[in-house]
């Protein structure tokens, strides 16, 4: 006699491998061609930038002068392969320079945006989930510091005295945390808000054990990937200092005093102020491609739960 | 009545943030190294002299003291007088020595007043431009999101956001000026002067305009209040320009209020570069030549305007949005 | 009566736009003549919002139409090109979710008469505004002419509802299509608007499709009703013969799972008791008020009293009742109740100690004896933690515990409430509502609790998850010794599962009875008016069509003086107006507030 199966009443529960939604976020971005563009382009330059001047025996500051304005490989005629972007106007090789400032501002961009991420979000965190005083303390502090635009704050601290990346890294990191403090506050009255701290309450959990257990690991991702896009944001303020003559001291060659130093010989030599423009502007590209897609892959899920 | 309240409440705020920007900035400069009298004397002069003239500047006073002279004028309107620059022109060059305390130097709010209008009329060429390049484009991307319009918005976005501004513009002087002598460049010496710093300057603003608006237009479409327009009878036109638009503005006004900051940045770079005659130009060589007078001027007046157009951007908000809290 | 036909509908079929896919609608037609109302019911994921948006020709772009027509005094709507019908003048709808159809940031009776305009632009703006007022009016809405200007914002559920309605008359349509309208809103609310939009629509001759989920609601109209189900018409009836001899199978299952308060085999719950005994919880003369800044100014108050001088005792064993429609304060009630919120005044005693007494630590200690359940189990769990995280975590509140005792206990504690001990390491994402649900009940039960509070935890599940979690109540109240209080605004739940029942109006109780008391010979006026607006097929032991309400309830910021119900109550009288009646026990065991108890007034009670 066949045995004849019956199927239960309840459907099969199937215990699939659940992804968080953080690892779906990067997952999405990662399916962006835009996104994947910008990963290899920012690993290569990272790369080259570190392995490079390792490696090569030119100097980024000795100054030859009798190789001054070399223009770079199949312009001009004095060309060489020793200077692949050809050289300024003291002789020293611009590959070289470019690197070294791409060294120096990858540094002062990812520290910043890390310490900008910690001190900004601790306290928003804060200011937001304990609320009442510290709340009006805490957001009254990241107006006063609003109301002081980076620039100006830049000029009083670092114009008269020798900027160094310490000093550097402070001054913007002082300008930046307000906005992230903010962020993170208003994320944090929300969680607040959310019934399941309701329900934590009621077993009897305290404030604090709720925002770092449980609030925190919420919160903190979505900002984390959106953080990205800031590098590039400090990484241009890096050059403007240095520009302005308050960043990175020669002879360490930035990006923004070479090219302020550029502008006198910009109709012989133009390559001394574009190829340090181009660098810069390739690995923002790529940090900025790979912000705004984690963004983007950020609001699409977030509006799809 | 609401509206009279909350102007009110937020002036008497920002009061408040003036003087605690004011007092901030006064008090950075005396106590980071770098002494002014130095710097006017000269650095062959022997201790004593400088001595004497800091004194009779009052800068050897309590920092405390100092201030309250400083606040005493500023009541009564008076910002002081510039360290460098005498009444009738031209800052002293090394070598030459103006005592500040006998010669009659040129009044800081005199300055200021001179410079601000050329600033603002930098601010508003650049908001314009960049509202004409970034709306058309944020809002093609808004409506059509999978299509190439958004494509674009995110392409253009992405490199304008990546240009440093100071790199673009000598690559424009360097091409539109010099090679092709289509816009003036350095100084000013008419309208057509603001032209090239006001479109460098959109190409900084217009990123966050695009992606803002392609994004907070992107959810509003998906509203449901927007789909039942269609069925109530509403064409199409009046949904996107008379609703969705509406509601997509309010983040856009709000974050204008926080981008601010990098605007006023953007714009004393590019009058340095430039060689604009604005407030950006006045701030670089005041630091420089450690004019504390003209230095705390200028902080006060950009707190004011940037308190002034952050109370505008949240009444603005709550007049196309209620809800919004004011 | 006009009997012309106006719509016509052929074997109508919709699916997803991917080919293959089964049709979510298969072959509906019906017809239907001018000011006739045509009836629709039909389970949620039936297709009732897809056949409403079909016949509208407003489908999303997700879903197209595969065959039939749909014909609109003759023209084929669905055929590109057809200028002479137009949605939102000819065809109108009324959707479910009244407080998202309007934009935000623009007053509603601006966009109501920016509609009309549209649709009817020979008619000039201040016409159309005019109109709209008057039509604001008639629906009832007070103060139409101040309330033209009011933002969405500013309207309730009901009210909102009311306005939708303005905007798909306002055009004076042929046909009206009312997709659910009333399931956002409260009972007594919904009373009122079906009856208003009954009447409406006899009035300006409105063809009316008219779509539910409740067969009692359509009993109201009356009239020719078919059963949607699976996307297909399984009935199509009268509605009385469609009660008294349906042919389909379905629809005689539908007719049965309607909920049954009166007419129900079983007889109402009786508490187990003991002699002599002192109440479990004592809730003593309990205020809160909340004091919200008003809007512009500095610091003028406005302040909401949502709990105002509540009395109860709740005594060991029995399943407590309270309920109410929304705004009544049952939700800060539960907030007190489960001491997330601290009174203003008044106290609330566990066992014989103040809860308001205990220090902070004695206080982690003392809610291992009370515990809350809430009522989205999707919102009311940690997100991204496993299951047997969740429960640990009350224990970890409370010190650490060796990993093997902790993983011990909460696997005792998941067995106790049916869930599997191979949960313990995965995250509830792919659990049912109900499994849900049993998570939250297994991390209060560890720490053998003696009351548990359900806050409206059975209303998210369907019939069956609700039978079973029903029984597992029973079970864990038999063997663990446990009092219940279910907070809810669900009365055939509370019927079924209560033994005592309290009513609440405006922060107060109006009236406390055993379950049978209540239900069969309620006291207070609003009881009866609750218990006439609930939805059922039966016939109830008064007479509903006396204690239909007017209006909505006050402002809980500016509650009149007097009897808070007196303003809707259709048997106020003067000494209602003037003097707050008390919470009296006017027999054994049945306590309630109102004048007209009192012997010694003229009128008799209803």
């Amino acid at each position: 006699m066949a045995v004849t199966t019956i199927v239960g009443a309840e459907p099969e529960r199937t215990t699939a491998r659940i992804r968080s939604v953080n690892r779906r976020i990067l997952l999405d971005a990662w399916r962006m061609p835009s996104f994947r563009i910008g990963f290899f382009i920012f690993v290569a330059l990272l790369l080259v930038s570190a392995i490079y001047p390792e490696v090569s025996s030119i100097s980024a500051t000795k100054m030859i002068v009798k190789d001054k304005f070399l223009p770079p490989v199949f312009l001009g005629d004095k060309w060489s392969w020793d200077h692949p972007l050809g050289t300024d106007q003291l002789g020293r090789d611009m590959l070289m320079r470019c690197l070294i400032g791409l060294q120096y501002s990858l540094l002062v961009g990812i520290v910043t945006v890390v310490l900008i991420f910690v001190i900004g979000c601790g306290l928003g965190l804060f200011a937001g989930f304990k609320g009442k005083w510290w709340d009006t303390v805490i957001m009254r502090i990241t107006d006063a510091q609003l109301s002081i635009p980076m620039i100006i704050l830049a000029i009083t601290i670092l114009g008269v005295s020798r900027p160094t990346v310490p000093t550097i890294i402070i001054v913007l990191a002082l300008s930046g945390w307000p906005l992230y403090a903010r962020v993170a506050r208003s994320a944090a009255v929300a969680e607040r808000g959310k019934e399941y701290v309701r329900g934590l309450r009621v077993l009897g959990a305290g404030d604090w054990r709720i925002l770092l257990l449980f609030a925190a690991p919420n919160i903190l991702p979505p900002i984390a990937f959106v953080a990205v896009l800031d590098v590039a944001r400090m990484m241009i303020f890096e050059s403007i200092l240095g520009f302005l003559g308050l960043g990175i001291q020669p002879p360490t060659p930035s990006f923004g005093s070479i090219i302020a130093d550029s502008r006198k010989y910009l109709i012989n030599a133009w390559w001394i102020a574009t190829t340090p423009g181009i660098f810069l502007a390739i690995a923002l590209t790529s940090i900025n491609l790979m912000g705004s897609s984690l963004e983007k892959a950020r609001n699409r899920i977030y509006g799809g739960l | 009545m609401l509206i009279l309240e909350f102007l009110v409440k937020r002036i008497a705020q920002g009061m408040l943030i003036v003087f605690i920007t004011s007092l901030i900035i006064f008090t950075l400069l005396r106590v980071v190294p770098g002494d002014p009298v130095r710097l006017i004397v000269g650095g062959m002069a022997p201790p004593d002299v400088v001595e004497r003239v800091a004194t009779k500047m009052g800068l050897r006073d309590p920092i405390i003291v100092q201030y309250g002279r400083y606040m005493r004028g500023l009541l009564q309107g008076d910002l002081g007088q510039s360290y460098l620059r005498p009444r009738s022109g031209m800052i002293a060059t090394g070598g030459q020595y103006v005592d500040p305390t006998k010669s009659d130097m040129a009044p800081v709010i005199e300055l200021i007043l001179e410079r601000l209008p050329f600033t603002l009329q930098l601010g508003g060429m650049a908001l314009l431009f960049a509202l004409l390049i970034a709306f058309p484009i944020g809002v093609g991307g808004g409506l059509h999101q999978h299509g190439w319009q958004n494509a674009l918005a995110f392409g253009v976005q992405s490199l304008f956001v990546s240009i440093p501004n100071f790199w673009l513009a000598i690559v424009l002087i360097l091409f539109l000026s010099v090679k092709l002598k289509l816009l003036p460049a350095l100084g000013y010496q008419g309208f057509s002067y603001v032209l090239l710093p006001a479109l460098v300057l959109a190409v900084e603003i217009a990123p966050f305009i695009i992606r803002t608006l392609t994004t907070s237009l992107g959810e509003v479409m998906q509203a449901t209040f927007i789909d039942e327009a269609r069925v109530r009878g509403l064409s199409r036109r009046r949904i996107v320009y008379s609703h969705a638009l509406r509601n997509a503005a309010v983040p856009l006004v709000n974050l204008l209020g926080i981008q601010l900051s990098t605007l006023i940045g953007g714009v004393l770079v590019i009058e340095y570069i430039f060689d604009y005659p604005g407030l950006g130009n006045l701030t670089v060589v005041s630091v420089v030549g450690r004019d504390f007078p003209v230095i705390e001027g200028i902080a006060i007046t950009t707190s004011a305007v940037f308190v002034f157009i952050n109370i505008i951007v949240d009444l603005v908000a709550y007049l196309i949005d209620p809800r919004v809290e004011i | 009566m006009d009997l012309s036909l106006i719509l016509e509908v052929n074997d109508l079929t919709v699916g997803a736009v991917t080919p293959g896919s089964p049709p979510i609608l298969d072959r509906i037609s019906f017809r239907l003549n001018t000011s006739e109302i045509f009836g629709i019911y039909g389970e949620s994921g039936a297709g009732k919002t897809v056949l409403s948006r079909a016949l509208a020709n407003w489908l999303p772009d997700s879903l197209r139409y595969r065959a039939g027509r749909v014909a609109f005094a003759g023209h084929d709507i669905l055929k590109p090109g057809v200028q002479d019908v137009r949605t939102g003048r000819d065809i109108a709808y009324i959707g479910s979710k009244p407080q998202s159809s309007l934009d935000p940031t623009v007053p509603v009776g601006a966009q109501i008469a920016e509609k009309l305009h549209s649709v009817r632009p020979e008619w000039n703006p201040r016409e159309c505004r005019d109109r709209v007022m008057q039509l604001l009016g008639e629906v009832r809405i007070p103060s139409p002419k101040e309330r033209y200007w009011d933002y969405p914002s500013k309207f309730s559920g009901g009210m909102m509802q009311r306005a939708m309605i303005v905007d798909a008359i306002c055009a004076e349509p042929a046909v009206l299509i009312a997709d659910n309208i009333t399931r956002p809103l409260d009972v007594t609310i919904a009373a009122q608007i079906v009856e208003l939009l009954h009447d409406l629509c006899l009035r300006h001759k409105t063809a009316t499709i008219y779509l539910s989920a409740s067969l009692p609601t359509l009993g109201q109209f009356g009239a020719q009703t078919a059963i949607l189900h699976q996307g297909r018409f399984v009935e199509q009836q009268e509605f009385a013969e469609l009660m008294a001899a349906p042919k389909a199978d379905y629809t005689s299952k539908a007719i049965a799972s309607v909920p049954r308060m009166w007419s129900t085999a079983e007889g109402p719950l009786a508490r187990r008791q003991a002699q002599g005994e002192v109440p479990l919880m004592k809730v003593q003369n309990v205020y809160r008020t909340y004091r919200a800044r008003k809007r512009g100014t500095f610091n003028t108050y406005s302040n909401i009293q949502a709990v105002r001088g509540v009395t109860l005792d709740i005594m060991p064993r029995e399943n407590f009742g309270i309920v109410g429609e929304s705004g009544c304060g049952k939700s800060t009630l539960t907030r007190l109740l489960a001491w997330l919120e601290v009174p203003d005044n008044g106290s609330i005693v566990l066992n014989g100690t103040s809860l308001g007494d205990l220090s902070s630590q004695e206080l982690i200690r003392k809610r291992n004896e009370f515990q809350l359940l809430l009522q989205d189990p999707y919102n009311a769990l940690p997100p991204r933690t496993t299951v047997g995280r969740m429960i640990e975590e009350s224990l970890l509140i409370r010190g650490s515990i060796p990993r093997a005792e902790l993983r011990r206990r909460v696997t005792a504690a998941m067995a106790e409430v049916g869930l599997s001990a191979e949960l313990y390491d995965q995250l509830p994402n792919a659990l049912s509502t109900g499994e849900r649900q049993r998570i939250s009940i297994a991390r209060a039960l560890i720490l053998d609790p003696k009351l548990l509070i359900l806050d409206e935890t059975l209303s998210a599940l369907d019939q069956r998850e609700q039978g079973r979690l029903i029984e597992l109540f029973s079970r864990l109240q038999d063997k663990n010794d446990l009092t219940y209080v279910f907070i809810s605004h669900d009365l055939a739940m509370v019927r079924k599962v209560c033994t005592r029942i309290a009513v609440m109006y405006l922060g107060e109780m109006v009236e406390i009875a055993d379950n049978g008391d209540l239900f069969f010979d309620p006291q207070h006026p609003y009881t009866k008016a609750l218990l006439s607006a609930a939805p059922t097929l039966e016939d109830k032991p008064f007479n509903p069509s006396d204690f239909l309400l007017e209006g909505e309830p006050p402002s809980p910021i500016d509650i009149p003086e007097g009897c808070s119900f007196a303003s809707r109550c259709p048997k106020a009288f003067g000494r209602c107006r003037v003097e707050t009646p008390k919470l009296l026990e006017h027999s054994s065991g049945r306590f309630s507030a109102c004048h007209l108890l009192d012997r010694g007034e003229a009128k008799a009670a209803a």
